[in-house]
């Protein structure tokens, strides 16, 4: 039997192309033929990808195509999945909502409409909806989908085993770090997080820093409004470091004290997960999938008390033993999606499929 | 485990524990919950300024096409560069010497124009608001008057 899958594109580095990749190692491993197809050949993966217009040597009514998707599709996209025969399975990545983009990015905000528009299109082409987390399958649900599952994204250390950039040590090292991982993007809050620094700065720990990395591509007048703000609060030491490399973003784990997030709209949150691996701390909003993903350990906040956040920020900084207890309770949970334990899950949701999956 | 805006699930943690150190704290440091409202608020209104009113989908919004992030003229990621491989901490030290001269001199006068482009969209809605009402008011005259003649 053949399991394919189908992505726009796949691009190192990304929370989905990596699941794209991690999805095929763990299915030819289940004993599965299996392909990655995008409709742009992405340049660093000549050879692993496979055009669309290929597909047709693969089709059969007896495959399964598993249909990632997260921004939306073309509509020469739409029209192929129409005609092809195999057997599909959307797993949904989620979409941030449009609503965010508003008066930043009218592309985004479009695609992001466009997307949704396209789930219900979707959900009538395909038989089944895995997401990466309970809170993606219910939207699944809201749009009509019954037979659902939970695929969480695979987390492979092996990616994180580079030697971190020594610039970047030798820069950070030292004192007392706040990080965070994601694209400059309005539905992460990051003023809600430079909020926070504020008060860390003024009540708990002058020295804070703030270090933010993550592309700001597309997002230019929120990342405007961010330095305003930061202008405006007599802000020092609030650090835009954008793109990174992975030798980069491992050395940025090494020097963070405490791992904040603030965000309002998460389908599944890998950086969590990235931290739970390196042994920082997380104080989280709880928001979206994030409570899911970090299952029972780590610290969530439920309101956006930032004075009250500071403090409890500088307590996880000065007590040794309630640090170690939260990330040794981050450890264990990290180890759920190790590619071991997501392959038990897949090889459950294929068999839920029917129809000649072997458990 | 929830007490107050602080959830932490791992049984072994005392979050009570937690929440008091934490109100101890802020009550040692002196820090009143109003006090905390003025960078929220300075935050917020600096997103009114800079990016606008999120849910203004109104047809008014739309009358006037200008958004309050086309009246940011400030190229804040600009930086002069070159790459003359040649001369190099030389070379760099000039670079930053120029950039930091040209963001000290050019960059305060072109916020103080984004700040006035600000305030010149938001007279402008003001206007087109009025201009609205006055034309409903207008419309409304006319009605009574003609039904009075009528």
């Amino acid at each position: 039997m053949q399991i394919h899958q189908f992505h726009p594109t796949v691009a190192y580095g990304n929370a989905i192309g990596d699941q794209v990749l991690s999805l095929q190692r763990l299915l030819r491993h289940l004993g599965y033929s299996s392909e990655i197809f995008c409709e742009q050949l992405p340049l660093h993966f000549q050879g692993r990808t496979r055009r669309i217009a290929q597909y047709s040597h693969y089709s059969s009514p007896a495959n399964i195509l598993l249909l990632h998707f997260s921004l939306g599709y073309s509509p020469a996209v739409l029209s192929w999945l129409e005609q092809v025969p195999d057997r599909k399975v959307v797993v949904y990545h989620n979409i941030t909502p449009h609503v965010y983009f508003n008066g930043i990015n009218d592309v985004y905000r479009q695609a992001a409409e466009v997307g949704r528009e396209q789930l219900d299109r979707l959900s009538a082409l395909t038989e089944a909806g895995w997401g990466d987390s309970t809170f993606n399958c219910q939207e699944l649900v809201e749009r009509g989908w019954t037979r659902l599952g939970v695929l969480p994204i695979i987390f492979d250390p092996q990616r994180y085993r580079v030697r971190p950039e020594r610039q970047v040590l030798q820069r950070w090292q030292g004192g007392v770090n706040i990080l965070f991982v994601g694209r400059v993007s309005p539905n992460k809050r990051f003023e809600d997080l430079i909020l926070t620094v504020y008060y860390v700065k003024r009540l708990v720990r002058p020295e804070a820093r703030l270090l933010l990395v993550g592309s700001w591509r597309g997002m230019e007048p929120y990342l405007d409004f961010l330095q305003a703000l930061i202008e405006r609060l007599g802000l020092s030491d609030v650090f835009f470091a954008g793109h990174v490399s992975t030798a980069q973003l491992v050395a940025y784990y090494r020097c963070a004290s405490v791992y904040l997030s603030m965000s309002e709209h998460e389908g599944f949150g890998v950086p969590l997960v990235e931290s739970m691996y390196f042994g920082v701390p997380i104080v989280a909003y709880k928001a979206a999938a994030v409570p899911e993903t970090l299952g029972d350990s780590s610290i969530l906040v439920t309101a956006k008390d930032y004075a009250g956040t500071a403090e409890l920020i500088g307590l996880l900084i000065e007590d040794a033993s309630l640090r170690d207890q939260i990330v040794a309770r981050q450890r264990e949970r990290f180890q759920d999606f190790l590619p071991d334990r997501v392959e038990g899950r897949l090889r459950e949701l294929l068999y839920s499929l029917g129809n000649g999956v072997e458990k | 485990m929830d007490s107050d805006w602080l959830e932490i699930s791992d049984k072994d943690v005392n979050v009570e524990e937690i929440m008091q150190q934490i109100r101890e704290r802020i009550a040692r440091r002196g820090v009143s919950p109003g006090k905390t409202e003025v960078p929220t608020t300075m935050a917020e209104n600096l997103w009114k300024e800079m990016v606008g009113d999120a849910t203004d989908e109104s047809a008014l919004g739309k009358l006037i096409s200008i958004q309050p992030r086309d009246c940011d003229i400030v190229p804040r990621h600009y930086v002069i560069d070159w790459r003359v491989p040649i001369l190099g901490p030389i070379h760099a030290v000039v670079r930053r010497i120029i950039n930091d001269e040209i963001r000290r001199y050019l960059f305060a006068s072109l916020e103080k124009q984004a700040l006035f482009n600000r305030k010149v969209l938001r007279a402008l809605k003001g206007l087109a608001e009025e201009n609205a009402r006055l034309r409903q008011e207008i419309e409304a005259l006319r009605g009574a008057q003609e039904s009075e003649i009528g």
